[in-house]
């Protein structure tokens, strides 16, 4: 029986890859199965080769495998290009030109099923683009998948956009394809995969489930630039934050974007903007303003491949000492790195307390691979959001205080908050160095005095931030650090590693700053080998943990910077030659 | 009932002769006769002389960066459309750093106030060549005479679909807090560019030299701020420079567009999450 499987769906942008990827997860995971989709597109809307993977499993997944079953290619350049990661008795469904050009030891042990795709398309639907749900309903065949679901999942997305019609025409190219694959291919060839309930479980982008996170942690406000692979959160948000009474404003660049949201905060409505690669630079000015004048914000940094323009559709975790150590002056920040869609979710709900209890900016870095691919999630618990708003003092609180000092000098560096408005608030927001009243003062001892009082809020974070979360076998020697998106792989490469016989821990990083020093330590210390893995070219992770922990001995890292995310086997192989 | 006292928290140390004494003096009149409270008021510097005016000036206050005060004093006014709101730049902050924000502030229209104190030089970086200043303006940063020529605010806003332009002089203080009450009343974005002399930095463009370079629109018989024609006209071909306000049209806010509640601002939202409304998205991605 199949437990877990890989199918690609290839073609050339524009070809509507995306959209039938994201129908084929969903409709996975509808049958019950456990779904992790990789998307590899080029930053264009028509023309080049585009990939759309959904692996699907019986048992809990993160991340994608080494192999691709199933191919469903467009065109020759998609079978060409995927034939080296077919497994070797993988399916091939494809239109059949250009096969020769496959070499003849590819085709060998593997299955072809040649459908006239885009020319029965055209000329029983009058449009090519009806080929995917073609392509759709013969893999249903092959698979034994419901096509009542899938009907239920095209209308879904088609009848409110694009009406009635629309959707029965592709329900006929459904059942079409569906019935040429019957008539094609023998019950021998096909591959039925078992059915689950599916129940309590969500499929969704990282990008979805922070919009959702934001919502659900009193986001009100949201100011953004276009980028990509961040603007989902966006598409997503201004979709739903109106019934919230909430609001999104397109920016004229990420500089505003950070600043408006930094007034939207300081006027009291909890605020958020995301960004990635270039916008985060731009915002790199504002973040110190929040660390000066105190105000709290989320920002949301899903991170692309760099430097510069670099390749904006593709993931890396190039971004994270910008963050830590950027922009200009010493302020205190905190830094999340949600691994798993639940994490999305959740982190971002509680970014928002943290900003207001710590009056500072906390960034929820992602990856391009977390923020656009999708995964399937446990239904996300609502009932254990909690608002809390720090020291922010309502109209009763604020004319109980004589003398009310925005910027107080107190114990944990935390000081009462007022938003205007309210009367016996009156105060001033200081970008220049200031005194408790935030008034500009230039006297060494007020500097001193206010970079430590604002400093010391780090101290009370670290205590209440998010505690890195360990996975596999306690006992083992072999230990593996990561944050964010790489997750997936590690915990694959795990499984891979356990069947060779290495036994092997992952500590997971969720908050990157302050830097769990303590608990990163103990694990260093518990174990024989340390790997750092993470998609970057210097060791962003690594130079971090060794300016946190000493002494730091034996840390060698796995990177990956090639555009592609890492395939387990590439993490399992590198262990193994590092022990 | 409130008087200029209520609004003076310190007393200024501008430069004596300073223009940003007259705008201080006119923004006071003009808060005394609209009587807004202190803690109504928002008031949002950038970075330069005028930046000093939230420690004289009382109300809630926003000193933040070089050439973003627009943004933020959008958030705030998003936010809280209650609160008076307004920004004041200098030329530098407004038209150099922080133009993109400025014409794309014109054109969003939230109902802020922006107040351009234009000297045409850098004051507090010790008088270098601004967006404003003459071609061939000699200074520290262009020791043989700028080659680049000035830009115009009231114009490009006038391009950016701006529904309030105005400029002001500082040395006419009645005229000014007559301006700044219109534009405290206008309900979108009001742009009031103000004439100001820098006494310290500035030779070319002295209180005397501005008194003999402009003329009051309001005396000007036949004017039309309403019509866009004239008051592109009056930007592009008068011989000396208008004063006064050059163009108006009513346009509803920005805010009371992109609010389901405009009236209730969502700082005072309950930020309890609406388990049913949540719950109800989620199945979205069952």
């Amino acid at each position: 029986m199949i437990k877990d499987i890989s199918i690609v769906i290839a073609g050339r942008a524009g070809d509507g890859v995306l959209f039938t990827g994201n129908i084929l997860a969903k409709l996975l995971k509808r049958h019950g199965w456990d779904i992790v989709t990789t998307r590899d597109f080029p930053s264009n809307i028509r023309g080049e080769s585009t990939n759309y993977t959904v692996r699907a499993s019986l048992e809990k997944i993160y991340g994608r495998a080494d192999q691709v079953d199933i191919l469903l290619a467009f065109d020759c350049d998609a079978i060409l290009m995927n034939m080296p990661k077919l497994a070797r008795r993988g399916i091939v469904f494809c239109d059949g030109e250009g096969l020769e050009k496959v070499q003849a030891a590819q085709l060998r042990g593997r299955t072809f099923h040649k459908f006239p795709l885009k020319r029965l398309a055209r000329e029983t639907f009058g449009k090519e683009i009806y080929k995917n749900m073609l392509a759709l309903g013969a893999l249903s065949y092959v698979l034994d998948l419901d096509l009542r679901v899938t009907e239920e999942i095209i209308t879904d997305a088609f009848l409110e956009r694009k009406g009635r019609e629309i959707v029965q025409k592709n329900v006929q190219a459904l059942a079409l394809g569906f019935e040429k694959a019957r008539e094609m291919i023998t019950e021998r060839e096909c591959h039925p995969l078992a059915k689950r309930q599916d129940r309590d479980r969500l499929v969704l982008s990282g990008d979805e489930a922070i919009a959702l996170g934001a919502l659900a942690g009193g986001c009100r406000f949201f100011a953004a630039y276009p980028i990509c692979p961040a603007s989902e959160i966006w598409q997503w948000l201004v979709k739903y934050i109106h019934e919230f009474d909430g609001l999104v404003v397109q920016t004229e660049d990420e500089l505003a974007a950070l600043n408006m949201a930094l007034g939207a905060s300081y006027a009291g409505a909890r605020a958020m903007t995301s960004t990635s690669g270039p916008g985060a630079s731009l915002m790199m000015e504002a973040f110190s303003l929040s660390g000066m004048a105190e105000i709290p914000v989320v920002v949301v940094h899903v991170q692309r491949l760099g430097p510069s323009t670099g390749i904006p559709t593709k993931s890396e975790q190039g971004d994270l000492t910008q963050w830590i150590y950027g922009s200009h002056g010493d302020f205190p920040r905190i830094i999340l790195s949600p691994g798993t869609i639940e994490e999305c979710f959740e982190f971002t709900a509680e970014a928002f307390n943290l900003a207001e209890k710590y009056q500072c900016a906390v960034i929820i870095l992602t990856e391009q691979d977390m923020g656009q691919n999708l995964r399937t999630a446990r239904k996300f618990d609502l009932a254990r959001i909690r608002i809390d708003r720090g020291k922010l003092l309502n109209q009763e609180a604020l004319l109980g205080i004589q003398n009310f000092k925005r910027y107080e000098d107190t114990r944990d560096g935390i000081s009462p908050r007022a938003i205007p408005s309210l009367k016996n608030g009156i105060h001033m927001v200081e970008g220049n160095e200031h005194d408790e009243r935030g008034y500009r003062d230039e006297n060494p001892g007020t500097r001193v005095r206010m970079m430590e009082k604002r400093m010391r809020k780090l101290k009370a974070a670290s205590k209440d931030s998010l505690p890195p979360k360990l996975w596999g076998d306690k006992n083992a020697l072999c230990g593996i650090i990561g944050c964010g998106s790489t997750l997936g792989p590690i915990l694959e490469a795990e499984k891979r590693l356990e069947a060779a016989g290495v036994k092997t821990k992952f500590l997971q990083l969720t908050t990157l700053w302050p830097f769990p020093a303590k608990e990163v330590s103990r694990f260093i210390n518990s174990c024989r080998n340390i790997f750092i893995v993470e998609n970057n070219y210097s060791g962003q992770l690594s130079s971090l943990v060794k300016s946190q922990v000493s002494p730091c001995l034996n840390l060698q890292g796995v990177r990956k910077y090639s555009t592609l995310p890492f395939q387990p086997q590439e993490i399992a192989s590198q262990i193994k030659k590092g022990l | 009932m409130l008087n200029k006292d209520d609004y003076q928290i310190d007393t200024p140390t501008w430069c004596p002769g300073c223009g940003l004494f007259g705008v201080f003096e006119a923004l006071k009149r003009a808060a005394v006769s609209l009587s807004i409270r202190p803690d109504e008021l928002a008031i949002v510097t950038g970075i330069g002389c005028h930046g000093r005016l939230n420690n004289y000036f009382k109300s809630y206050g926003f000193h933040g960066l070089h050439g973003r005060a627009l943004p933020v004093a959008q958030g705030i006014k998003i936010s809280n459309p209650r609160l008076t709101v307004i920004g004041v730049s200098g030329d530098g902050d407004a038209y150099s750093i922080g133009a993109g924000h400025f014409i794309h502030a014109v054109r969003r229209n939230v109902g802020i106030t922006y107040l351009v104190v234009n000297n045409s030089i850098y004051g507090l970086t010790e008088g270098q060549t601004s967006p404003t200043s003459p071609r061939g303006f000699v200074s520290i940063s262009t020791p043989f005479g700028s080659k680049e020529y000035p830009l115009d605010g009231p114009s490009l806003a006038l391009a950016a679909s701006g529904g309030f332009i105005a400029r002001g002089f500082s040395g006419n203080v009645a005229h000014l807090s007559a301006l700044l009450q219109k534009g405290l009343t206008h309900r979108g974005f009001a742009l009031i560019d103000i004439l100001s002399p820098c006494v310290t930095h500035n030779k070319v463009n002295t209180s005397d030299w501005y008194k003999q370079n402009i003329f009051l629109l309001d005396e000007r018989a036949g004017y039309d701020c309403g019509d866009k024609k004239q008051a592109r006209e009056m930007l592009c071909g008068a011989e000396k420079i208008p004063v006064g306000l050059i163009y108006l049209e009513e346009r509803p806010p920005f805010e009371a567009l992109v609010l389901s509640k405009p009236g209730k601002p969502i700082v005072f939202n309950d930020l309890n999450p609406d388990l049913q409304k949540l719950a109800k998205i989620m199945v979205k991605f069952e």
